[in-house]
């Protein structure tokens, strides 16, 4: 499967609304006018957008801490996204959950966890579901290769392919798991892959760098999971910020190794070279269009409402007479 | 009508709930073709397939996050841990996914699951067999917990808590299972989440669940021996929690007892203890008695385990300093 022009545009298009959405989201912090946990994805656009362009509306994405480019690329609107990491009313969670709760149901963005790991069960859970109802829809799980440390990974990849659930778990192997750099955990890229492999299960090791090798690479696996396997995707990527906004990664490398691997492994500028090549004037008009599409996403966030007291004691219950109003309650 | 024994009546509460709504499925480890280390899920692999009765690796995080991933989905899984001081290596899922995923995600999701979790003392398992745990559950946001005494309670407690919305820790006092055998009317309908008066009396009451009920129904017989009228009141849930049954009680007995297995440091009698101490001050004759178990973990072996572990004597004790006071 080959990437045609205008699926290439449509990938660029996803990559240009995170990397935008987060720079926004950066130029905030810093002005304090958002405060809370944030984490980058800054520079691995390409492994969110290749993924999800690869998916159906009624497929379902996972996430974790780092999850601003999975909920874009699965269809999350700019305007929710931003309003939630400005928490106000009209955020994915009702301003509640901020920058680490992002959730959209009705785009199939199930949403993050903020425990690393902890979102990849729900989606081997999800799509085990789908699959029980007759669907042929799956689940993705996007996790870092700090997760796969932790061993709720390793035994959601073997009870998913135990049961049969049509789970794709994507490991966005960027380099780090924090401050420890991946290589010193786990060896080269490619070599988490070697695990899975190991363990019987589908798995694949792709750029991450490109784009279209990761959609094409995606697809590829997406055809075997409907068929109701598992398959895991290693997706090799680079972290260009630090851990987290609040994060000083200069104590565990060089200021400068985030913008310089940038300068030339940019995934956006090379797509963007591309297309200048192939379909002249395009890409300058998603420039155009996503930069409209966030700066109205701010203002409407900037003027949004915050939720009050009293929705701090709302939904913690889901069933009828329990929801919580005082210390105790009985039905 | 047909007896069950407390193990036999929640399978039948399995049953007639798989038998009713096909998103009911049962998972863990043992629980299919063994039929559960405790006969819990004995034959019901026969009747509704490995597809509706799941046995699993024994891999409780992943299985705990499975399941209530599907259950986000739709499905309504009964999640057996084998020995609830196994749910430990599931308590991330549980705690940060199960038990909140409703509201952070400002009610998109809802975790309609049961966790069974056969736990207490009294069957010689030793320290990392026999725990309490209640406690900790009782204490988070977002989860249900069930503790039935009786068989015939702990059939309607799981029909229920099959049906609630949330997820459910539902704690099955392992030393109970083929003890008591009591009749089961199933035409008789749910009976809510509320407490129930075991025995009625108008000296002191004394408020329990799970297995410590019957121990303190046995203390109540000896009390009765002594000239005390004690009040047993099983408080099945301990969220939510039916305050307003024990408030009714203290009213006519103005002396509180709380009997519970887990350790009775901060544990859930004593959030019992200090609302009595907060909100019914003035109703009170004497000190709220306490009495869990120790702050040590559970030994093997009658003389060790009965040290730790309320006894009917040891209920029996406490119980009658208050109602002396």
């Amino acid at each position: 499967m080959s990437t045609t022009p205008q699926q290439l545009l449509e990938l660029y298009r996803l990559m240009v609304l995170t990397r935008s959405v987060e720079t926004a989201i950066e130029r905030a912090h810093r002005a304090g006018r958002i405060a809370g946990s944030f984490h980058s994805s800054l520079g691995q656009e390409s492994c969110a957008a290749g993924v999800c362009a690869a998916l159906r509306p009624s497929d379902v994405v996972t996430s974790n801490h780092r999850g601003h480019g999975h909920a874009l690329s699965k269809g999350v609107s700019a305007a929710a996204v931003i309003a939630e990491l400005y928490k106000r009313t009209h955020g994915t969670s009702g301003g509640r959950g901020a920058s680490m709760h992002l959730h959209d149901r009705a785009s199939g963005f199930y949403g993050e966890t903020a425990i690393v790991a902890g979102g990849v069960p729900w989606a081997a859970g999800v799509a085990w579901a789908k699959k029980r109802t007759g669907s042929d829809d799956i689940a993705v799980s996007f996790g870092g290769d700090g997760a796969f440390a932790n061993g709720t990974f390793a035994e959601t990849i073997r009870l998913a392919k135990f049961w049969e659930a049509p789970c794709l778990f994507v490991c966005e192997n960027n380099g780090w798991a924090h401050s420890m750099p991946v290589e010193r955990i786990f060896g080269p890229p490619g070599s988490i892959t070697e695990v899975v492999r190991a363990m019987g299960v589908r798995a694949e090791c792709v750029d991450g760098r490109d784009v279209a090798a990761v959609y094409e690479a995606t697809q590829e696996l997406v055809t075997h999971v409907r068929g109701g396997q598992p398959a895991f995707l290693e997706c090799v990527v680079y972290r260009v910020r630090a851990h987290s906004i609040n994060d000083a990664d200069y104590r565990y490398r060089g200021k400068t190794d985030g913008a310089d691997w940038l300068d030339s492994n940019d995934p956006i500028a090379a797509v963007r070279h591309k297309l200048d090549e192939l379909m002249a004037g395009h890409a300058a008009a998603v420039d155009d269009d996503v930069t409209r599409i966030v700066a109205e996403a701010v203002a409407r966030a900037e003027a949004g409402q915050s939720p009050t007291p009293e929705d701090a004691f709302k939904t913690v219950y889901a069933s009828e007479g329990l929801e919580w109003h005082g210390q105790v309650q009985v039905r | 009508m047909a007896k069950f024994k407390f193990a036999e009546a929640i399978r039948a509460a399995l049953d007639d709930e798989m038998a009713a709504d096909d998103s009911v499925v049962l998972m863990g480890e043992e629980v299919g073709a063994l039929g559960g280390v405790f006969t819990v899920t004995k034959d019901l692999i026969d009747k509704y397939g490995p597809d509706r009765v799941m046995d699993s690796p024994i891999s409780e995080g992943a299985l705990a996050g499975f399941a209530a991933g599907a259950a986000t989905e739709g499905v309504r899984p009964v999640v057996e841990i084998m020995f609830s001081d196994f749910v430990m290596l599931a308590m991330d899922q549980l705690i940060n996914f199960a038990a909140k995923i409703h509201y952070m995600s400002n009610g998109q999701f809802s975790v309609p699951m049961v966790v069974r979790l056969p736990g207490g003392a009294g069957t010689n398992h030793g320290p990392q067999h026999s725990q309490s745990l209640e406690s900790w559950f009782a204490q988070t946001p977002g989860l249900v917990v069930a503790m039935p005494s009786t068989p015939s309670d702990a059939y309607w407690m799981m029909r229920e808590s099959i049906r609630l919305d949330d997820p459910v820790m539902f704690f099955e006092n392992k030393n109970l299972y083929f003890r008591l055998a009591e009749e089961i009317d199933p035409t008789e309908g749910f009976r809510g989440l509320g407490a129930a008066v075991r025995r009625e009396g108008a000296d002191v009451t004394i408020v329990s669940a799970g297995r410590m009920v019957g121990m303190s129904l046995e203390a109540a017989d000896m009390l009765a021996q002594d000239g005390y009228s004690c009040e047993v009141i099983d408080m099945r849930y301990l969220w939510p929690l039916d305050l307003d049954t024990v408030a009714r009680s203290l009213e006519k007995t103005s002396k509180l007892a709380v009997v519970y297995e887990a350790v009775e440091y901060g544990g859930w009698g004593s959030e019992i203890a200090s609302w009595a101490a907060a909100e019914h001050f003035m109703d009170l004759d004497g000190p709220v008695t306490r009495v869990g178990s120790h702050r040590v973990p559970i030994p093997v072996g009658v003389p060790l385990e009965e040290a730790v572990v309320p006894t009917p004597a040891s209920i029996h004790q406490s119980v009658l300093e208050l109602a002396k006071y």
